[in-house]
């Protein structure tokens, strides 16, 4: 288990220990940092391996900046321990940030914290257990929402609307998203024609795609 | 310097004449009557059908009239023409006092064609009487013609009047034997009347220069001038007169040459003009004399002395004494040359006593040249010789004299002259010393308010360029206000999101888990608080949310800065107000003082607002509208009549900020339907 906070490996540990002792021999293993993560994850590829590992995705960055959250972290533990199932649990709930994460890693399980409670926790576990994936609601809501589209949005676009609809301006969006300004506003225009409300104002377009499920 | 007042005195007179003009043409009629009556009353006095008394009661009349009239160079014109009259009628001494009162006149407004004009005319009037006086007269107007070349005036009418006064100084010089310059000048009479393309006086210039040269023993040249003086006057009313005078001049002057052939021939030329002469006794009385004279020189006998008596008894009978000297002198030498001395000295005798009477001296001299000759007592002829020599040497004084006195009137004129031209000189200098005073002080002046306005732009430099620090220390602050609070909200959503968050979710999923455990029959309450755990979290991770949401871009700070003390000023006078600013205008890139200016323009308004508006609530926009930047800044107070309020400083400092920045600004008001001041600047 990978988190910076006791308190909530504590959280974990209490649910999980809980009943389950009785089906499963649970051996856990924490870490508060990257580095200590990494480690132990490289000390157990080359012994014992972990099946399961919990990852949160903000975490203290390693020592020599290599890997800056859970995520960089997660992408070595898949190649160092490729039978381990990987559960991602995250207090972000952003449309582009769970996409990315689901592009980069395929975790088994991807729970966020924020709808969490520890009768999901229980059935994500047994359910990744057993083999079958396990996604919290508003992660399946995403996959949902990207299935009804026809298209997919990239995950620049998916940056610009999100900052779009926290209330940045357009001209102050190459602050956020890596990219010139024409090349935000071509981006935006593009969606715009994707939505196909091209021409509408930038209320209309974060309507739609709230309607749409892009935010 | 005279021309330079001249044109002074005529430029004032341009400028009366304007003024003059506003009084009405009742004016100008009166004078155009005036002026009429007075030339009737010359005319009148021209008619010779009137007595001489008649005549000069209407020249009287004309000159009373004319003493109304104003001074100008007209009223001199027609004191001229009273003179003329007044010359007509013989009275010459009127004809005087007008020249006198013209010339005075003329003077006075510095008319010089007609001070000239009047110098001439008085000169007319000494030439008979008092030569040097004359000469005077004549050398004054000589004086004038020739320095008048202003273009105003009338080139040939100029030439014609100089001509007329350079023949009347050229006869003063003739007469006192003054030969070669008296030649000179008729040549430059000549001259002027060409100039002029006036033949009338030609003749009597050509008349002159042949005399001159008969003088000179230049017979030829006498002969040809006397000859070519006819050709001006052919076809005209003085051909036969100018023919019977140039035929009686050429004779002369073949008589003078002893070719007393020609002389006879062209005296008896002269004397076929019959019907001319019987009107002219004393001509053909002349011409009579003149070729008996020249019958006897030549020894023809045939008609003498028949001739002379006949001449003689003509002038005896026309009473012309002067011309009855040379005739008894004539018959003297007849009746000596033919024995008869007694005959011969009482003709002389007549001769020298007429003479003596008629202070003709010329002639006087002759008589008693011939009396001295013909006497036999020699003491008489002693005596004779003696009065001769003695008359001889007082004509030569008389005429050295009178050459003195024309060289001392010439050089007193020339050194009034150059007296005049230094004086005008000394004025020019001291004209042009006051000039450069006065250009060099206006240049120190003009130098002084440069420097004072160099000053004073150098000190509006500072200010604004302390004003710009003003501004840029306000914003520095602003902009460090702003990232100071933006990196602690930063800071605190972190801590909320990942800190107080993560830790919450610890607990509640550990609270969850243990409730999973144990059935105690409070998991519903437990779980109910578990869900409130769970809006906590939601409700802290909003928070967390909005505090890290748009870390404010810099150019806020302008805004901010704006917004404050709009908001400032409108609690301390408690008015509502609402701004609103364009998201479109790129605060950051626009100039400082631009920046500074319309902070100061909103800061200037609200006061106004504040001290007279008596508004409720105030709106503030900034709009981006074409490049152009526009503050409009509305309040629903008393207003003013826009026409009606004088700007004040308030007003003023708006408009000329406004206008540094090449902007426009409106202010638009009417009573009690509030203001908006307007604001157009390009960005």
């Amino acid at each position: 288990m990978i988190d910076d906070h006791p308190m909530i490996i504590e959280g974990y540990k209490n649910t999980l220990l809980g009943e389950n002792q009785k089906e499963y021999q649970i051996k856990i293993d924490i870490a508060s940092n990257c580095d200590d993560a990494y480690d132990r994850i490289v000390k157990s590829a080359e012994g014992t391996a972990y099946d399961m590992l919990f990852v949160d995705i903000k975490l203290p960055p390693s020592e020599d900046g290599r890997i800056t959250s859970g995520e960089d972290l997660a992408k070595h533990a898949k190649e160092l321990l490729p039978k381990a199932k990987i559960i991602i649990l995250t207090m972000h709930r952003e449309d582009h940030r769970i996409h990315n994460i689901l592009k980069n890693i395929n975790p088994a399980g991807f729970l966020i914290k924020s709808d969490l409670t520890s009768s999901e926790l229980l059935l994500a576990f047994n359910n990744i257990v057993k083999g079958k994936a396990y996604y919290s609601a508003t992660v399946n809501d995403h996959f949902r929402k990207m299935m009804t589209n026809k298209f997919s949005l990239d995950e620049k676009n998916l940056k610009i609307l999100y900052h779009l609809s926290r209330g940045v301006k357009t001209k102050n969006l190459p602050n956020y998203v890596s990219l010139s300004l024409s090349a935000i506003e071509k981006r935006k225009n593009q969606i715009k024609e994707m939505f196909s409300i091209a021409k509408a104002d930038d209320q209309k377009l974060l309507e739609e795609a709230r309607k749409r499920g892009f935010i | 310097m005279r021309r330079f007042w001249f044109k002074y005195f005529f430029g004032i007179s341009v400028l009366f004449l304007f003024v003059g003009c506003n009084d009405g043409d009742e004016v100008i009629e009166k004078k155009v009557i005036k002026s009429n009556l007075i030339e009737s009353y010359i005319e009148e006095a021209k008619n010779r059908e009137n007595t001489v008394k008649q005549r000069k009661d209407n020249l009287e009349k004309a000159y009373n009239i004319y003493s109304t009239l104003a001074d100008d160079s007209y009223k001199v014109a027609k004191i001229h023409q009273i003179s003329f009259g007044y010359y007509g009628l013989s009275d010459y001494d009127r004809y005087r006092e007008m020249n006198e009162k013209a010339l005075r006149l003329a003077k006075s407004l510095n008319d010089s064609l007609n001070m000239a004009k009047s110098y001439a005319y008085l000169g007319i009037f000494y030439r008979s009487t008092k030569i040097d006086i004359a000469y005077k007269n004549f050398y004054e107007a000589e004086k004038i013609y020739s320095s008048l070349n202003s273009e105003n005036l009338d080139r040939k009418k100029i030439a014609y009047e100089r001509g007329k006064v350079l023949i009347d100084l050229a006869q003063l010089l003739q007469r006192t034997k003054n030969y070669s310059e008296s030649e000179k000048i008729t040549i430059n009479a000549i001259e002027n009347f060409k100039l002029a393309e006036d033949d009338k006086f030609l003749s009597i210039c050509y008349t002159n220069l042949g005399t001159l040269a008969k003088y000179m023993e230049r017979y030829d040249e006498a002969v040809e001038y006397q000859l070519k003086a006819i050709e001006f006057d052919i076809g005209t009313e003085r051909e036969t007169l100018q023919r019977t005078i140039s035929y009686n001049n050429v004779g002369t002057a073949y008589k003078s040459k002893k070719e007393y052939e020609k002389a006879k021939e062209y005296y008896n030329k002269a004397l076929s003009y019959k019907e001319f002469l019987r009107k002219n006794p004393k001509r053909y009385a002349r011409l009579l004399d003149n070729l008996g004279y020249v019958n006897f020189l030549s020894k023809d006998t045939a008609d003498i002395p028949e001739l002379f008596y006949e001449a003689l008894k003509i002038r005896d009978s026309i009473k012309d004494t002067r011309g009855s000297i040379a005739n008894h002198l004539h018959l003297a030498e007849y009746y000596r040359s033919v024995g008869n001395d007694s005959l011969a000295i009482l003709n002389g005798w007549k001769s020298k006593n007429i003479a003596l009477e008629l202070k003709e001296n010329e002639e006087l001299l002759k008589s008693y040249e011939f009396l001295s000759e013909v006497s036999k007592d020699n003491k008489e002829a002693l005596k004779y010789a003696l009065a001769h020599i003695k008359l001889n040497d007082s004509i030569q004084n008389q005429e050295r004299l009178s050459r003195d006195k024309f060289a001392r009137i010439r050089f007193e004129t020339d050194q009034i002259e150059e007296k005049n031209l230094k004086i005008s000189k000394e004025n020019e200098i001291l004209i042009i010393a006051i000039l450069g005073l006065t250009a060099l002080f206006l240049l120190g002046y003009i130098i002084f308010r440069q420097q004072q306005s160099n000053k004073e732009l150098l000190f509006a430099q500072t200010q604004q360029e302390a004003n710009q620090e003003i501004y840029r220390l306000l914003l520095n602050q602003q902009i460090k206000l702003e990232e100071g609070r933006q990196l602690e909200q930063q800071r605190m959503s972190e801590e909320l999101h990942d800190g107080v968050l993560g830790r919450l979710f610890g607990v509640r999923l550990s609270l969850d888990g243990i409730n999973q455990r144990a059935n105690d029959g409070f998991t519903e309450a437990r779980n109910k608080y578990i869900e409130e755990l769970k809006s906590i979290e939601k409700e802290i991770r909003l928070i967390s949310h909005d505090l890290g949401t748009e870390s404010l871009p810099s150019d806020v700070a302008y805004i901010d800065a704006v917004e404050s003390l709009i908001s400032d000023l409108c609690d301390v006078n408690k008015i509502n107000f609402e701004f609103n600013n364009d998201e479109n205008i790129d605060w950051e890139h626009i100039d400082d003082q631009k920046k500074v200016n319309l902070f100061r323009i909103l800061q200037e308004s609200l006061q106004n607002i504040f001290k007279h508006a008596q508004a409720e609530s105030i709106k503030i926009n900034f709009d981006y509208i074409e490049d152009k930047i526009n503050l409009t800044i509305l309040d629903d107070g008393i207003g003013f009549k826009s026409t009606k309020v004088k700007k004040g400083i308030g007003l003023k400092n708006i408009t000329s900020r406004v206008s540094q920045m090449s902007g426009v600004v409106q202010f638009l008001s009417n009573t009690n339907a509030g203001t908006t001041v307007s604001v157009s600047v390009p960005v």
